[in-house]
């Protein structure tokens, strides 16, 4: 009966398919980001027609590149990745100038392309050895594949010539990573105690992360304290309410979570987190939210790209109910990104599975960084 | 330049409210006509051609419908079919509006009208958008008699040749017979529902206990029975279901068809229906039929050749269930009245179903694994 959940997957995405002819021709169909007067709009029209003068200007294209990376992360739509892209199509060698590779490497990562970003990111630092963008984002990429020591030799470098805040910010994420989370907490909070004129989105970076750490230490009322005032900070982000989300599912507060993401249904990752908790509710919103997230990994599996395989895995298993499917997806995630959470997919579905001998290369992960969770060391606890 | 940074690590968890831009092609070819249908994003028209003319955010279908010919000539322009070679010329014939997972489409159906007058290939050579977006992809799937082939355009392989002759008709009747005997064959539940039923058929309940029949007729009209009323009801069901009529979560189909296998069983020890059991494998049979639905859709429904898959899996379905009842039913009733069958093979394999089923019900409505 494995079969059923690929049958469902495959009806839903065949019942989507009804074309219908709107009855009134002031039916809306599609609403864009913005109205074409909105000052961001003018502002990304003014960016294009520059390039458009210039086809080759590699400031007026890394300018509009970059512009468009922004947006794809501020609206989850990848669209604009592959406008980017397109803006730096005149320079698709090893030859060009050290922000236009940098930006390339920033478009390569989006798609997962590490490898290649990593290499983009090098070679923008053989030409600006100062570059700030790269040293960060060889750090980031570091930590998704596991490399810690990579990661903090590019922290070390971060050292010299970025801010403290960011470069203790950098070490601190590596170090809670490997198994001395209480070090890395109180050198972080020191941080941006120090650094009271940070802005908002550095101060919603750290917090958030301070937030993550004190959960992880077991102190859920200091955890929920700075989840608290990173949410105060009003700045909206994807990631901060998905942290904020699992952490009160995991304290039993689904209603939260509700009351939450209500209106995050467009964001995977949230309505994702949204449907877990109404079904946890038993709302009967949650079966038609299931439904929408099976159509949306339905769609992209259709186009050969499978870029949100953690997500999957977690629908598979919490909100489908097929543990295997969810293990063998986390597993194929396991080999490209290689994050906690991750990794904590992979363990809860091989205990679903009883599979504990799937789960090998995860658990020899957990004994490598001596990564500090409750729930991880209970997922590990079931699995040894 | 420091927000970068912290983007950085946010970027770790990339949360795609959309899907990248992708156009769904979908071609009919029968080896004489040639005709598709193409899904556009709205999005990506917006951006290419510049749709939402008052400027408010929003695109209506007047706005899409006042656009509709300069969308027609941009997005043709960028796609060529050939067939067998020769270059076809495509007329919109419809135009339509769908919503998918990551937001709403247009919908161009068009007719193609090619120089050769029938054809055995379909050469599809695809460039929309490509030059805008780079990581657009054009999802073709191509169909013709029930064949069904997909392909992914990109602008490293923007071309994609296919063999627009399909299977012929008595082909695929014959591969649906076959996936229905062989679904029939694997499926233990529905096998074993079946044997619950059939079990007692050797029987005659009297006394308030099962003792040999002692003629076969009765026997042979029992086993006919109970056989084609399961077989009338699941076919109901399955037809609903693959029409999309009725849609029942499959935790409920698989669990329920579970329960209905313990059920049979356990009315073979502890009689409760005995003289009509064919009423209960038609009850049951309507949710079996439900089941049988979820594998068809797993093979991939095609739409204009639907009830030729419908009726070739069905008739294998009952193919596999005859099988079955011809080789259990002589050996039952030859031994029905020795010790062996009466105690071992009615009381304890009744009693090894419940216990088995038992267990899928558990697992199926609790969502657990026992085993």
């Amino acid at each position: 009966m494995l079969r059923i959940g690929a049958a469902l997957l495959f009806a839903a995405s065949v019942a989507a398919a009804a074309p219908y002819v709107p009855k009134d021709d002031a039916t809306v169909l599609e609403r864009l980001p913005g109205r074409r007067s909105d000052p961001a709009i003018a502002e990304l029209r003014q960016l294009r027609a520059a390039l458009a003068a210039a086809p080759k200007n590699a400031d007026a294209a890394t300018r509009l590149a970059q512009r468009y990376f922004d947006l794809a992360n501020a609206e989850g739509d990848p669209r604009y990745v592959g406008y980017a892209e397109a803006a730096l199509r005149p320079w698709p060698g090893e030859t060009a100038p050290a922000e236009v590779l940098f930006t390339r490497g920033l478009l390569r990562q989006y798609r997962h392309d590490f490898a290649g970003a990593l290499k983009d990111f090098d070679l923008a630092l053989a030409r600006e050895p100062r570059h700030l963008g790269s040293h960060a984002w060889r750090a980031a990429i570091f930590m998704v594949q596991a490399d810690y020591r990579a990661a903090a030799r590019e922290c070390a470098a971060l050292g010299e010539i970025a801010s403290e805040l960011m470069s203790t910010g950098c070490l601190a994420y590596v170090e809670a990573t490997t198994g001395k989370t209480r070090d890395a907490y109180v050198r972080l909070a020191a941080a941006l105690e120090r650094r009271a004129g940070a802005s908002a989105e550095t101060r919603l970076w750290t917090l958030t992360r301070l937030a993550e750490m004190a959960w992880r230490l077991g102190d859920t009322a200091l955890a929920e304290r700075q989840f608290g005032e990173a949410l105060k900070l009003g700045v909206t982000d994807n990631f901060l309410l998905a942290a904020y989300a699992d952490f009160l599912l995991e304290q039993g507060r689904p209603k939260e979570v509700v009351a939450l993401l209500q209106d995050w249904v467009r964001s995977d990752t949230l309505l994702l987190r949204l449907a877990i908790a109404e079904q946890r509710l038993k709302l009967p919103a949650a079966q038609p939210h299931i439904q929408a997230l099976g159509e949306r990994f339905a769609a992209a599996s259709l186009r050969g790209e499978r870029l949100h395989m953690g997500e999957e895995a977690r629908f598979l298993l919490d909100l489908k109910g097929d543990a295997r499917a969810a293990l063998a997806v986390a597993l194929d995630n396991w080999k490209e990104q290689r994050e906690p959470r991750d990794a904590l997919v992979v363990l809860e579905a091989a205990a679903a599975a009883r599979d504990a001998k799937a789960a090998a290369p995860v658990l020899q992960w957990l004994d490598e960084t001596r990564f500090e969770s409750e729930r991880m060391r209970r997922a590990a606890a079931a699995l040894r | 330049m420091r927000i970068l940074f912290f983007l950085a690590l946010l970027a770790a968890a990339p949360s795609y409210a959309h899907k990248p831009s992708d156009s769904y092609l979908t071609l009919h070819a029968d080896g004489r006509t040639l005709r598709g249908q193409w899904d556009i994003a709205l999005r990506d028209l917006e951006y290419a051609v510049g749709l939402d003319a008052d400027g408010d955010g929003a695109i209506t279908w007047g706005e899409l419908k006042a656009k509709q010919a300069e969308v027609d000539a941009y997005v043709l322009a960028r796609v060529a079919l050939r067939a067998d070679g020769g270059e076809c010329r495509l007329r919109p014939a419809e135009h339509l509006v769908d919503d998918h997972s990551d937001g709403a489409y247009a919908v161009l159906r068009f007719a193609a009208e090619c120089p050769a007058e029938s054809f055995k290939t379909v050469e599809v050579e695809y460039s929309l958008f490509f030059d805008l977006d780079p990581t657009h992809r054009g999802l073709l799937r191509v169909e013709r008699g029930g064949d069904t082939t997909t392909g992914i355009l990109s602008p490293e392989r923007p071309r994609f040749e296919v063999s627009a002759e399909g299977r012929s008709k008595l082909r695929q009747f014959a591969d649906y017979v076959r996936e229905g005997v062989w679904h029939i064959w694997i499926g233990f539940d529905h096998i074993l529902f079946l044997v619950s039923l059939l079990l007692p058929s050797v029987f005659v309940f009297a006394n308030k206990q099962w003792s040999p029949a002692a003629r076969f007729r009765d026997t042979f009209w029992d086993v006919f029975k109970v056989a084609t009323s399961f077989t009338v009801a699941h076919s109901i069901t399955l037809s609903l279901a693959a029409l999309s009529v009725i849609v029942l979560p499959s935790r409920l189909v698989e669990s329920t068809i579970a329960l209905s296998v313990v059920l049979a069983a356990l009315n073979n020890i502890w009689p409760v229906v005995h003289g009509r059991r064919w009423a209960v494998a038609f009850g049951f049979g309507l949710v079996h039929g439900f089941g049988f639905a979820s594998v068809l859709a797993d093979l991939g429904l095609p739409r204009d050749t639907l009830l030729l898959a419908l009726v070739g899996f069905n008739v294998g379905v009952e193919l596999g269930q005859l099988a079955i009842i011809s080789v259990f039913l002589p050996i039952a009733y030859v031994i029905r009245a020795t010790w062996a069958y009466r105690r071992v093979v009615f009381v304890g394999g009744s009693a090894a179903i419940v216990l088995i089923a038992a267990t899928w019900l558990v697992e199926r409505a609790f969502d657990v694994k026992l085993y």
